[in-house]
């Protein structure tokens, strides 16, 4: 019934389907055009999330402690292992990864710079926007001489700094840090207790995370991937 | 011959249901309405309330009452409730120690969910605050001292917590006489300032409720909520 009735009515009017079609293709083309983009920058967008290590959605989930909203940190300026006088000024446009710490230290620094070496191998090329600085709260006891010798075995692109204890005071109390020295065994000489966080400051100067004790060379490579410029 | 007809028919219905056929374009634009309408109700309604992650609160080591030392990392994992101040204080001098008393007095109508609540008192005049005298102020203002711990130490490292890292006014006006802005700081378990209350004599209400909020966020923050709270945070649904 419906084949015969709709064929003579199709045959009958000659001018109308010679538009018609027309428009429904063309029309049918761009929706599945559209339909194809839209699909096409979904799977772009999964593909480039998940090559990032990123989450689908939300922002990136960080290892460390993220600090939002970050006030760019006061510049300081301490003695760097050239006897030059260097401050946060001068490392603008890099990731700043501060550190500090000791040479006498007997455990937690030696191990920290051990991940913080991790993290340069891991971050590879990417490596040279990151600073790592490693920051003596025992200016008694270590020399530049003796501070850059530490720090350069574990990467030659380390930084060490040290300062009087006033300048110290400075950095560590807006970073979260403390120290304060405490006498140790015969052996060892005083010890100092100090926070052993990491501190990642930004291409302007602003903290923005903080990487508890025991965080992992990769992960804090990771992270780091994701605030690189 | 009734079911193919039938059949044939219902597109059209389907299509005339609401009188006329939504076009693409009108299926967009009302599900970004909806969608601007969701994000809009949840900024005015706020029905997640979040205090504000100001910045990293700062790192000290201080000695306290027993002489004991004691450092920021000690109070990791509890919500601190800081206010500064002179013991010797007299008369014209701001009394914020009496916020303390309350707030310790009304924790226990405060449920933190097992998160340990710290109120601490750091004294910015260590010349006359000894130990001693740190513990016959603690026992007068009836501190707990499982709850409230008084601390001072070096003045160099005091002006650094105080004046730089708090950003609170202090000066020594003649030996034992100081002017100082009365503050009260809010410090969450991960160190990090979350609220700031710049004033004499805060509504304690509002420190507690401030406290709950804290607490609650890292109780809720599971799962879906975790992305919730980011987003109060990101539209700033702090509490008014």
């Amino acid at each position: 019934m419906n084949e015969v009735s709709d064929s003579p009515e199709s045959e009958g009017e000659v001018r109308e389907p010679q538009v018609a079609p027309k428009k429904t293709v063309s029309g049918r083309l761009y929706a599945l055009l559209a339909v194809g983009l839209l699909l096409g920058l979904l799977l772009g967008w999964v593909l480039v999330r998940m090559s990032q290590g990123r989450p689908l959605f939300g922002p990136p989930q960080f290892h460390g402690l993220v600090i939002q909203s970050p006030p760019p940190l006061s510049n300081f300026t301490l003695t760097a292992t050239n006897g030059e006088r260097m401050s946060l000024l001068d490392f603008r446009g890099k990731l700043v990864v501060l550190y500090f710490g000791y040479t006498f230290c007997p455990d937690v620094c030696p191990a920290t710079m051990v991940e913080l070496k991790h993290m340069m191998e891991k971050l590879g090329r990417d490596g040279k926007d990151v600073q790592v600085i490693m920051v003596s709260v025992d200016p008694e006891r270590d020399t530049p001489d003796k501070l850059g010798e530490y720090v350069t075995q574990f990467d030659p692109s380390f930084i060490g700094m040290t300062g009087t204890d006033d300048e110290l005071l400075g950095v560590t109390t807006q970073l979260g840090i403390f120290y304060q020295k405490h006498e140790g065994t015969p052996a060892t000489g005083y010890l100092i207790d100090h926070t052993a966080t990491v501190s990642v400051l930004d291409e302007d100067g602003r903290l923005r995370l903080v990487f508890p004790f025991g965080t992992t060379g990769e992960d804090m490579a990771e992270d780091l991937r994701h605030l690189l410029p | 011959m009734n079911h193919p007809d039938g059949l044939a028919a219902e597109p059209k219905n389907s299509g005339r249901r609401w009188g006329f056929r939504p076009s693409f374009p009108v299926i967009m634009f009302s599900v970004l309405g909806f969608l601007t309408l969701g994000l809009f109700a949840f900024v005015t309604i706020r029905p997640i309330q979040v205090l504000p992650r100001i910045t990293l609160g700062p790192g000290y080591f201080l000695t306290d009452a027993n002489g004991a030392a004691v450092t920021n990392e000690d109070f990791r994992g509890s919500i601190v409730l800081y206010n500064f101040t002179y013991l010797n204080c007299t008369a014209p001098c701001p009394e914020t120690s009496g916020t303390l008393q309350e707030v310790q007095a009304r924790l226990d109508e405060l449920d933190t969910g097992g998160i340990p609540v710290r109120l601490v008192t750091i004294s910015f005049d260590p010349a006359r605050d000894t130990p001693e005298a740190l513990q016959a102020a603690a026992a007068k203002l009836g501190a707990d001292p499982a709850v409230w711990t008084f601390l001072t130490g070096a003045p160099e490292r005091l002006k650094w917590l105080i004046g730089g890292g708090f950003s609170v006014y202090y000066e020594e006006r003649e030996p034992g006489d100081f002017r100082f802005d009365p503050a009260f700081m809010l410090v969450d378990g991960a160190g990090v300032l979350r609220a700031e209350y710049r004033t004499a004599v805060p509504d304690p209400d509002r420190i507690l409720r401030d406290i709950r909020l804290v607490a609650e966020e890292v109780h809720n923050r599971q799962g879906v909520a975790n992305y919730a709270y980011d987003a109060a945070h990101l539209f700033l649904c702090y509490p008014r």
